[in-house]
């Protein structure tokens, strides 16, 4: 199979990270609650996983929830931010991880910023809409469907001249361009731990400048009398058993993306999408590319989405096709009736790869040659 | 060398402090607390070797390491908790 679907989760994993999560099963008992080896094992590889996030991110430990997915640690950051019926600004491009949570607090949105690949618009937008009265502004660094790199430091400088507090959503960006939490001043940036990051599914962190009010309430292995959750983070966020193989895999993900360098894995993926853009425009087909494009890239197939996409997986090819979890999205870019196929690149993908998928997609009717 | 526990509201804080005071040139070892050393409830605890309390409490300080309490084990095996 040729895996083009690195924004839904990066696969397959490295193999030091699926033997990280087979050692870890093998050793690991529950963290933080036993005093025993097995116990204790389980606690020093979440304390490893906390670090290694910390040197990626420029955060201490403590900052650094372990969450089940983005998705979570975003349901976390809007409810801390955000109260029933208030006021937030989002970019034109978010997933419904962010626009759902915000839906179901009856939040009044103001979309800030729907022209793709434009900053000089993203930014007149934002500037506008960051007024007084705002709760929060949430945003994502990358946009899932279209690969588009919001300005999110030129954004979040705004926010804090403003006194906003604000979220940045990572999904897309985490283990590929900088994400610093004291750098950026974030309130709260939430990633997931089995994109960029190369780690398991159901992982994911979410990064905390200060407190925060919890999810789940429950065991914390500390101050169990106390029917109130503990004050510290990270405890405080993390009621209940924690995913210990999870993090296993994900702490040895991280160290691989801080080995490699983030700029160098981001230079070869977008390399990869550039190129694979530039000769799908070449073949005719409406593609989404710009300038503060990451590996990930739209097109329409002159056919319809699902069907272009079930024909490429008949030839072995894995692309995502339709809404893509982002229905704001296609409606800043026009796409939300036809929705789009994504190519969406990853740390082991090549050109080999690309040729591939490009000579199986000169077999959409359309474009069959 | 005395021998002191210093305790944690948390086993993350603990796991740093750990960190913190080993890189400081502090011998300790992470535990769980005794039980009677929290009337909260559960926690993790340090033990430490040391002639200076003192120096291990500004390493955690400096650290950013909130700590709950210390105590002093004395030559009896008394533990009397101390003044930080």
């Amino acid at each position: 199979m040729i895996y083009l679907d690195n924004g839904a989760t990066s696969f397959p994993k490295p193999l030091s990270v699926r033997r990280a999560v087979a050692r870890a099963m093998a050793r690991c008992a529950n963290p933080g609650r036993g005093g025993y080896a097995a116990a204790m094992a389980a606690a020093r590889q979440v304390y490893r996983c906390r670090e290694a996030a910390g040197a990626l991110f420029d955060c201490r430990p403590e900052q650094v929830v372990l969450t089940a997915s983005c998705t979570h640690g975003l349901n976390i950051a809007i409810r801390t931010l955000v109260k029933p019926g208030g006021r937030v600004v989002v970019s034109g491009f978010e997933h419904n991880a962010v626009t759902r949570p915000l839906h179901a607090l009856g939040a009044e949105l103001q979309v800030a910023g729907q022209r793709l690949f434009d900053w000089t618009d993203t930014l007149e937008q934002f500037d506008k809409a960051l007024r007084p009265g705002v709760d929060a502004a949430v945003f994502t660094h990358v946009s899932n469907v279209f690969g588009y790199i919001l300005p999110v430091e030129q954004i979040g400088a705004m926010c804090r001249e403003r006194g906003i507090p604000f979220i940045l959503d990572a999904a897309q960006s985490a283990g590929t361009l900088p994400v610093k939490l004291e750098t950026l001043g974030a309130d709260f940036i939430a990633m997931p731990g089995h994109k960029g990051l190369l780690g398991p599914q159901g992982t994911g962190l979410l990064l905390c400048r200060a407190g925060a009010e919890p999810l789940l309430y429950g065991g914390t292995g500390s101050m169990s009398i106390a029917q109130t959750m503990p004050p510290e983070l990270p405890e405080r966020l993390e009621a209940g058993t924690l995913n210990v193989p999870g993090c296993a895999g994900l702490e040895t993900g991280i160290r691989q993306v801080l080995s490699a360098g983030e700029q160098a894995i981001f230079r070869r993926e977008h390399r990869l999408a550039m190129d694979c853009a530039g000769k799908l425009e070449k073949m005719g087909m409406q593609v989404y590319t710009g300038e503060h494009q990451a590996a990930t890239v739209s097109f329409l197939p002159g056919m319809d989405c699902e069907e272009a996409a079930a024909m490429l997986a008949k030839q072995g090819i894995a692309v995502r096709a339709g809404l893509h979890c982002a229905p704001l999205a296609h409606e800043s870019a026009g796409t939300l009736e036809t929705g789009t196929v994504r190519v969406s690149f990853g740390w082991d993908n090549t050109s080999a790869q690309t040729e591939a998928f490009l000579s199986a997609a000169t077999k959409f009717p359309r474009f069959r040659r | 060398m005395n021998h002191y526990y210093i305790t944690f509201r948390s086993v993350t804080f603990a796991q740093r402090g750990e960190q913190l005071l080993g890189r400081g040139g502090v011998r300790c070892s992470l535990q769980r607390t005794p039980r009677w050393m929290e009337e909260q409830g559960c926690g993790y605890a340090l033990r430490v070797w040391t002639t200076d309390i003192s120096q291990a409490v500004e390493l955690l300080r400096k650290g950013k390491v909130p700590l709950r309490r210390v105590y002093l084990q004395k030559e009896d095996g008394q533990l009397e908790e101390q003044a930080v």
